[in-house]
């Protein structure tokens, strides 16, 4: 954690949700900016080049993973991590995203803070 | 006249044209007379007697009566006998019936009586008056017949009939009633019909009873029969008035089929396809509880962290408390719909509160699949009689169809609007709607285009019988393509 300039974009349409993760990566020293939505998720990427994002699997506008690919066109080599209440690990979906390397990892609700951290620690320690 | 001489008369006592009126009455009587003196010797005989007996006038007056009756009627009758004691005791018989057959004459039947003709105190002829009521008799015994026959059909019917006066007091009862009610017909002989149902239904039977009197249409509906044992039953009646012979109302006949079966295997069917749809919800609902759960999961792990900021501490409290209130709402509204309504009850229902229902158990899968969810409703509560959770049944499954045909996500509208006496409800949809071929087909039972495992294909077979249950209907409007709308017509609380 020694880059503490690094800031990760969140995407959950529930605002606690986004508390949630905001504070885990506060309490890690990162900066965070948080989309309720697709089409704010789309506008933040375009704006900045985000290393890291938390993405919702189902926002009111579009699907995680579609939205991950968007994302992945303006910030190549983003990290993309789809925390969901929906979607097992061993979903067929999750699986091919998985291999195609349009997402790093799936986390399920709720889940431990561990695996936040863990997941971000992966990605700095690359 | 030829026949004046056979009549003892007395010039002196009647004059001419008191006679010739008297003759002419005992010729156009539809009756057969006899004079007959004290030794039983004919004296009189009128036209009708004459032609009944296919006699003349010669073989019949001045003949002894055993010669004009056979035998066998004079010995049954004990005619000789009556005759004296009518000439002894100057008082006429009570009426008798008699059978007779002339020779050559198909069996008759005939009503008599013997009166005595006395002049000064003394009787001086007996008259034998007969009426022929042989078709009265036929007709009578046929009517007989009828009835019995009428009556053993009411009887076997396995429906209920009963029928009323104008006022609505009950006249006839059959077994099937004394079954169902548990009451006899002598114990609700002239009591009114209305006694033996519940509360609502007694209001209602006195309106239908009144509009029947001037609308003279049959009517169709259920009311609840309280039993003898205080038991209610749901019996499906069908109300038409009894007109009289100039077309007057005098009563109605009201013809009942206890639901009591049905309505058990309807249960079953509205509790499995209950199920059916919860397992459509499930995915939506799975999502949605996560989200309080992973933040209450969350704010819990940092309360548990060293050194943490009292104000921050507060904080994951509050969220705590707040998404396991939202967590166990959205488990309150699932148990409530899942909970099974075996007895279905009729309350007062504001369609308002009930639609709002929907919409939050529906909420969830709709956002997962991307379709917003609109309502209109009015400002206003929308009150009509009907059981909550076969309506919200109702409803439910037409939002899970409309959400189903809109695989790609899409508006849902949900229009609530009162219109007269009843309430349009809308369920609106931009999906793919359905074809024209498929639309008179959607509410037959197990009719379903999903895939085998899908759709039970009973969904709007169930919305049909309970909206039909509530007096209500349903109809559907949709262009292929475009979406499909689904109008539920329910009346309002009069």
């Amino acid at each position: 954690m020694t880059n503490n300039q690094q800031t990760i974009l969140i995407v959950d349409d529930e605002p606690d949700m986004c508390w949630a993760l905001e504070n885990i990566l506060n309490h890690m020293n990162f900066h965070v900016q948080k989309a309720f939505n697709g089409e704010q998720a789309l506008q933040l990427a375009s704006e900045n080049r985000f290393p890291m994002a938390f993405l919702d699997a189902k926002l009111p506008d579009i699907e995680g993973l579609d939205l991950a690919r968007g994302i992945r066109e303006s910030n190549d080599g983003i990290c993309i991590f789809i925390v969901s209440g929906y979607f097992y690990k061993n979903d067929k979906e999750v699986q091919q995203a998985l291999t195609k390397g349009l997402i790093s990892g799936c986390i399920a609700k709720p889940f431990d803070h561990e695996e936040i951290r863990t997941a971000i620690r992966n990605r700095f320690s690359e | 006249m030829g026949q004046t001489h056979t009549v003892q008369t007395d010039e002196e006592h009647m004059p001419r044209r008191y006679k010739k009126l008297y003759l002419m009455l005992l010729e156009v009587i539809p009756s057969s007379v006899l004079m007959i003196n004290r030794n039983m010797s004919i004296i009189f005989a009128n036209r009708n007697f004459l032609e009944k007996s296919r006699r003349s006038m010669d073989d019949t007056v001045g003949h002894q009566l055993e010669k004009i009756f056979p035998e066998t009627i004079l010995d049954h009758m004990n005619l000789t006998r009556q005759i004296r004691l009518v000439f002894e005791k100057n008082q006429p018989t009570e009426g008798r019936r008699l059978s007779y057959r002339a020779p050559g004459v198909p069996l008759s039947i005939y009503y008599y009586r013997l009166l005595p003709f006395a002049w000064e105190g003394a009787v001086e002829s007996v008259m034998l008056l007969m009426n022929d009521v042989t078709e009265q008799t036929r007709l009578s015994e046929e009517v007989r017949r009828v009835e019995r026959h009428l009556a053993s059909v009411v009887d076997s019917a396995s429906d209920i009939i009963v029928s009323t006066d104008i006022e609505g007091k009950i006249l006839s009862w059959n077994l099937a009633a004394e079954k169902t009610f548990g009451f006899t017909f002598n114990e609700v002989r002239d009591h009114h019909f209305y006694n033996y149902f519940n509360p609502e239904a007694r209001e209602r039977i006195c309106n239908v009873l009144q509009e029947m009197k001037t609308r003279k249409q049959s009517h169709m509906e259920e009311w609840t029969v309280i039993t003898k044992s205080a038991e209610p039953v749901p019996v499906s009646w069908v109300y038409s008035l009894m007109k009289g012979g100039n077309a007057q109302a005098t009563g109605m006949v009201a013809v009942g089929r206890d639901l009591t079966e049905q309505r058990k295997l309807e249960a079953q069917l509205v509790q499995s396809q209950k199920f059916n749809a919860l397992g459509v919800m499930a995915g939506g609902i799975a999502h949605e509880i996560r989200n309080p759960l992973a933040i209450c999961s969350s704010a819990a792990q940092f309360l548990m962290e060293k050194d943490i900021d009292p104000e921050f501490q507060q904080e994951c409290a509050e969220k705590i408390h707040t998404n396991i209130k939202k967590a166990s709402s959205i488990i309150e509204n699932l148990l409530s719909y899942a909970r099974p309504s075996v007895s279905p009850e009729v309350e007062q229902i504001n369609l308002i509160d009930l639609t709002k229902d929907v919409v939050a158990l529906i909420g969830n899968q709709a956002r997962i699949q991307k379709i917003k969810v609109k309502t209109r409703l009015p400002s206003h509560p929308v009150i009509l009689n009907g059981n909550t959770r076969l309506l919200e049944q109702v409803f439910i499954n037409l939002c899970l169809n409309a959400i189903q045909a809109m695989p790609q996500g899409g508006l849902l509208v949900l229009e609530v609007k009162t219109a007269g006496h009843e309430v349009l409800v809308r369920v609106l949809d931009n999906g793919q709607g359905i074809a024209r071929e498929n639309q008179d087909k959607i509410f037959d039972p197990f009719y379903t285009t999903s895939p085998v495992g899908m759709g039970t294909g009973l969904g709007l077979s169930i919305c049909y019988s309970i909206v039909q249950q509530h007096s209500g209907a349903i109809e559907v409007e949709s262009t292929e393509g475009h979406g499909t709308c689904f109008i539920v017509r329910l009346p309002l609380k009069a």
